[in-house]
């Protein structure tokens, strides 16, 4: 029964958490480019604005596929509150990506799915380094299990300092951020007009901000995990990720898709493999 | 739901608009943009996208090619949207007025919420006239002061 | 019922309807005789599940064993006289290597008469009655697709004289064949099921007797005769090895063994090796590509439950008997597949490629699993075994019925089908959906393999690769599928009865598996796990899968758990996926519009997809797929491919032979 509530509480408050941080992000954006910003609390008067708009889509079928992506997105987050395992919330974690990029193919508009087939590189470039992130926690407490990490007396970033790095890539996939704010982009203009977003619209689109701000929380609470006790270092490995990847936005022009990839990969995955394959080494030593 | 008509005024999306304008307007709505007048204060973003736009900014005279892309643009829109005429220009035609190409002001296509006149206009005006047009609507959803 | 008559029924009805089909040339009567086999072997197959098992049964008359004989040298010549007849050079030296060795060991040196005292000939065991359920129901339900398929099919081509009874004999009788392979425990017999799985697989590719047709037919007669002498040699060697005696030549005592006995150690590689070939694995997945000019009931029934099954089944099978380094080898090879596959299906812009590739990639995941050799990873395969049945089972029937429709098979043709057929569309999605969507079966399957492949990091590092990839190939497919225009109006498509029955029954089958997945573990896989394992090595790593129930039943004391998959908390987002979309109806779409065209399209109606171009004309909108056949195409990455999985196996052998000799 505790877990129920415990499961409840996240789901109320993480989104929030992820639309002050998104009002932060905003907020420290603006600073840094020299403007005075927008209200903390403008992502809410967005997003409450968005549900008042008329419900206009181009395809009937769309607003399941944004549903999958959120209820995706809501299923991996009470993973990882409640401790489960880590594989299974990367599993979810990539089919709410897929479910996106599906809401993207289902409407036949060109902009829409040059945005989802960059989703779907992105989630190639991604999802891997994920996966070996649990592999890697697995190496290092011997399973998969969250509450497994919890219980260790060592933080992972000890051991997992290459995968912790591989993984602030992901997280600036993940919060679209320059240089990967590819498929689609919360500024204004970009070239492929909104990418996968152009035919959200309304409700639609406040869903989709709704799915991201739990994507957000996420990923900076699987970022937290590298350092889980106690609870205040957490908080703040999460905050110091968050501030570093707006500075990264402000500081980088966005790249191409495949330059993308291509440094996921080349980075990402080398890390992750040099970091596994010296645990794997060390266990067989000891 | 009273928190949503509340928001509708605090967070005003543009889709700008050029039809056949000289650009002078155009600068002026960037500008909007910059540091020194900062929109992004009142919630404004600037979008490239209608169906995400809550207000139209449009620049500049309708031309008969254009007038057909700003009917398409304002139909997909959703409501509730507002349009505000920036410019000499797209209020009458300006120095246009009576081409051979030219309709006249944007109001010979859309039904217009707020003139901003000017040649070009200052982009104090633009922002007071995208204020003035939350105000409009303010008082459509019923939240006025 | 008896064990004889149960038996007879499964390996010989298909062979006597099969004969029954073929003589009968009225369309609805043969039909008939394929529905009744097929409910004949459905619930004949389920009656396994009453009987005690493990059970052995061996033939009273020597009659059988000298009926095996004359068709396995006829079947061989029959090979020789393939290769002459249409000059492929491949087939008859392969043919050769059969016949040559297996003439010489059974005539020259005179074994025959000690052959045929092999005992017993059939051992079933849960892992049998599952391959056997697996076999029955899907490959009859295919049979019963196959009886309208056909029809059309050859309405379609404008055939002059009817070869359809000549197909389903082909296919009726390969279900019989599978039956018994996996029942066989005498590896003559197992010999004797392999070739004639080989032989039917060979007559349905060439059926349709194009040029293309016959060469891809030959090209998987030569490559599973390769597999058939390697056969032959492993039980060669076994008996010369054993200096005659025959207690080896049949699975049971090979398993017992456990790994330990270094003389085994190459006939069980060779063995596997036969397997992996069965199974398409790298560098053998040619002859499954080429299997695709077949009509579709053909590659359904290859893909899902028969032949490449049979190849896994082999491996699976044979997994305690792996030494450690074996099974490491094995476990590489796998994973090496299923990551090379799945890139390359990202490439694939014909819809049967992409499906055969990712058969080729999950199949190289079960081999992975076998190779692994643990219980979680054992019970990984024989689920991924029933999962795959049913959802490639099901997909290649929706390919099929997809191509009656549009008359094609490129997926760039197949763009929109969401508006032309919603019907199969939505059947296909949930196919797809199937292979890689939580909470369906292959992705628990995936998920439990991972889990176990930590012990071989290299094999948990492609996996990851490959399963991302395999992400990718689904949805830029079904994202083809389901691009629509908002149109009003639309109508579901009509399926005929042969069609719509066989699709709904395995889109309930996936379900109903999907959701019953822990009955379905205890009541099936844990006891298979429990027969494959329980006979050789015993690992310590328990696991807490599904349910208390299953995990309390399973875990040992001193165990170290893996973790669990909590399916509960999937099944209520499940559900409420499902009832939400209804709850919130409210934000069902107020209008349709078109979509956003810089303000340039036609009108303001939904129906349109014109947009007016810079020269002031109309356009049609166009959109296509990304390939990437630069970066992933065959082309750029066949050598690669080719280069390291044959260097895997020539490592395989090589250990195998250093620890052998």
């Amino acid at each position: 029964m505790n877990q129920v509530w415990i499961a409840i509480v996240a789901i109320i408050v993480a989104p929030l958490i992820g639309g002050l941080l998104a009002g932060i992000d905003r907020k420290i954006t603006a600073r840094l480019q020299g403007r005075y910003g927008p209200p903390l609390i403008q992502p809410f008067y967005d997003f409450f604005k968005l549900l008042g708009k008329t419900r206009i889509a181009t395809s009937r079928t769309q607003f399941i596929w944004l549903y999958g992506y959120l209820i995706f997105m809501i299923a991996a987050l009470v993973m990882l509150v409640l401790k489960q395992d880590l594989l299974l919330l990367v599993f979810l974690l990539g089919f709410a990506g897929i479910s996106f990029v599906l809401a993207g193919f289902s409407c036949k508009s060109p902009y829409s799915h040059f945005g989802a087939n960059r989703e779907l590189l992105q989630i190639l470039a991604y999802e891997p380094v994920l996966l070996l992130m649990a592999l890697g926690v697995f190496a290092t407490n011997g399973s998969f299990m969250i509450s497994e990490i919890f219980e260790s007396s060592t933080p992972l970033l000890a051991k997992l300092w290459p995968i912790f790095i591989a993984l602030l890539v992901v997280l600036t996939i993940k919060m679209r951020k320059s240089p990967f704010d590819i498929s689609t982009s919360h500024h204004g203009h970009q070239e492929l007009v909104k990418g996968i977003m152009t035919e959200i619209s309304g409700p639609y689109y406040a869903l989709v901000t709704l799915t991201e701000w739990y994507e957000l929380v996420l990923v900076l609470g699987l970022i937290a995990l590298f350092w889980a006790n106690p609870l205040w270092v957490e908080i703040l490995i999460a905050l110091a990720a968050f501030v570093l990847e707006l500075i990264i936005d402000n500081i980088n022009a966005r790249m191409t898709a495949g330059w993308m990839v291509r440094f996921t990969w080349a980075v990402g995955l080398v890390l992750c493999i040099l970091n596994i394959a010296y645990l794997y080494f060390m266990k067989g030593v000891s | 739901m009273g928190i949503i008509r509340a928001s509708q005024i605090k967070s005003p999306w543009i889709l700008h608009f050029d039809n056949s304008s000289c650009n002078g307007c155009d600068i002026e709505v960037l500008a909007c943009l910059t540091p020194l007048y900062d929109v992004e204060r009142f919630g404004m973003v600037n979008m490239g996208n209608p169906k995400h736009a809550d207000v139209l900014v449009v620049t500049g005279p309708v031309n008969y090619r254009t007038a057909r892309v700003l009917k398409n643009l304002y139909s997909q829109v959703p409501d509730p949207k507002m349009v505000i005429a920036v410019g000499t220009c797209a209020c009458s035609g300006g120095v246009f007025h009576n081409c051979y190409n030219i309709l006249g002001g944007v109001d010979k296509v859309l039904p217009v919420d707020v003139y901003v006149p000017g040649c070009a206009a200052r982009p104090e005006a633009i922002i007071d006239g995208v204020v003035l047009a939350l105000q409009k609507l303010a008082k459509a959803v019923g939240v006025a002061k | 019922m008896t064990l004889e008559w149960m038996l007879a029924i499964a390996i010989l009805l298909p062979l006597i309807a099969g004969i029954l089909v073929f003589i009968i040339r009225q369309y609805q009567l043969r039909g008939l005789i394929v529905i009744l086999t097929a409910a004949v072997l459905i619930v004949n197959s389920i009656y396994f599940l009453k009987i005690g098992l493990p059970v052995e049964y061996t033939p009273e008359s020597h009659m059988w064993g000298t009926i095996i004989t004359i068709l396995d040298y006829a079947m061989l010549l029959f090979y020789i006289y393939v290769g002459l007849s249409l000059k492929n050079w491949l087939v008859f030296i392969f043919a050769l290597t059969q016949i040559v060795p297996l003439a010489w060991w059974e005539f020259g040196m005179g074994a025959s008469k000690a052959l045929e005292e092999i005992k017993p000939a059939f051992v079933i065991d849960q892992l049998s009655v599952v391959m056997v359920l697996v076999i029955s129901i899907i490959g009859s339900l295919i049979c019963v697709y196959a009886i309208r398929y056909m029809f059309d099919h050859e309405h379609h081509l404008n055939l002059e004289k009817s070869r359809q009874s000549r197909f389903l004999f082909w296919l009726v009788m390969f279900l019989g064949a599978m039956n018994g392979l996996v029942m066989a425990n005498n590896l003559m017999w197992l010999y004797f099921f392999w070739e004639v799985t080989t032989l039917c697989c060979f007559q349905l590719i060439a059926h349709d007797l194009t040029k293309e047709a016959i060469n891809n037919g030959a090209r998987a007669l030569w490559m599973n005769s390769i597999g058939g002498t390697a056969m032959v040699l492993a039980m060669i060697y076994l008996y010369q090895t054993y200096g005659g005696d025959v207690e080896y030549l049949t699975v049971s005592t090979i398993i017992q063994s456990g790994g330990a006995e270094v003389l085994l150690l190459l006939p069980v590689a060779l063995l596997c090796f036969t397997g992996m070939i069965k199974a398409a694995q790298m560098p053998f997945q040619t002859w499954l590509l080429g299997a695709m000019v077949a009509p579709t009931p053909v590659s359904a029934l290859l893909h899902s439950s028969t032949m490449v099954k049979a190849g896994v089944y082999l491996v699976l099978r044979l997994a305690p008997a792996f030494n450690p380094l074996l099974g490491i080898m094995v476990a590489i090879c796998g994973a090496f597949t299923f990551f090379a596959a799945s890139v390359l299906a990202i490439s694939q812009t014909t819809g049967k490629r992409v499906l055969a590739y990712s058969t080729i990639a999950n199949l190289g995941l079960i081999i992975a699993c076998a190779g692994i050799n643990t219980e979680l990873s054992i019970a990984a395969g024989i689920l991924l075994i029933i999962f795959h049945a049913i959802s490639k089972g099901l997909l290649f029937l929706c390919a099929g019925t997809i191509e009656h429709l549009i008359w094609s098979r490129e997926i760039e043709d197949m763009e929109g089908l969401a508006e032309k057929a919603p019907l199969t569309t939505f059947i296909t999605a949930i196919g797809m959906l199937s292979m890689f969507l939580p909470p369906f079966g292959m992705l628990l399957g995936k998920w439990m393999a991972l889990e176990a492949a930590y012990l071989i990091p290299l094999a948990a590092f492609l996996f990851i690769l490959a399963s991302a990839a395999t992400m990718v190939f689904w949805a830029k497919w079904l994202g083809r599928l389901l691009q629509v225009l908002p149109r009003l109006g639309r109508k579901l498509e009509s399926l005929s009865l042969s069609y719509s029955v066989p699709l709904w029954v395995l889109v309930l089958g996936i379900f109903v598996f999907g959701i019953g997945v822990a009955p379905v573990y205890e009541k099936f896989v844990q006891f298979a796990v429990n027969n494959v394992i329980a006979i050789g090595n015993v690992f310590t790593e328990g696991w807490n899968i599904v349910l208390p129930g299953g995990a309390a039943a399973f875990s040992r004391v001193g165990v170290e758990l893996l973790g669990s998959y909590p399916v509960w908390p999937l099944f209520i987002v499940f559900a409420v996926a499902i009832v939400m979309p209804l709850l919130v109806i409210g934000l069902k779409p107020q209008e349709l519009r078109p979509v956003y065209l810089c303000g340039e399209q036609v009108g303001d109606s939904t129906d349109t997809d014109e947009w007016i171009s810079a020269g002031d004309e109309k356009a049609k909108l166009q959109l296509g797929g990304y390939y990437f056949k630069d970066a992933l195409g065959e082309k750029a990455l066949d050598p690669w491919v080719y280069t390291v999985a044959i260097a895997l196996l020539v490592i395989m052998f090589g250990i195998v032979l250093g620890v052998g000799l």
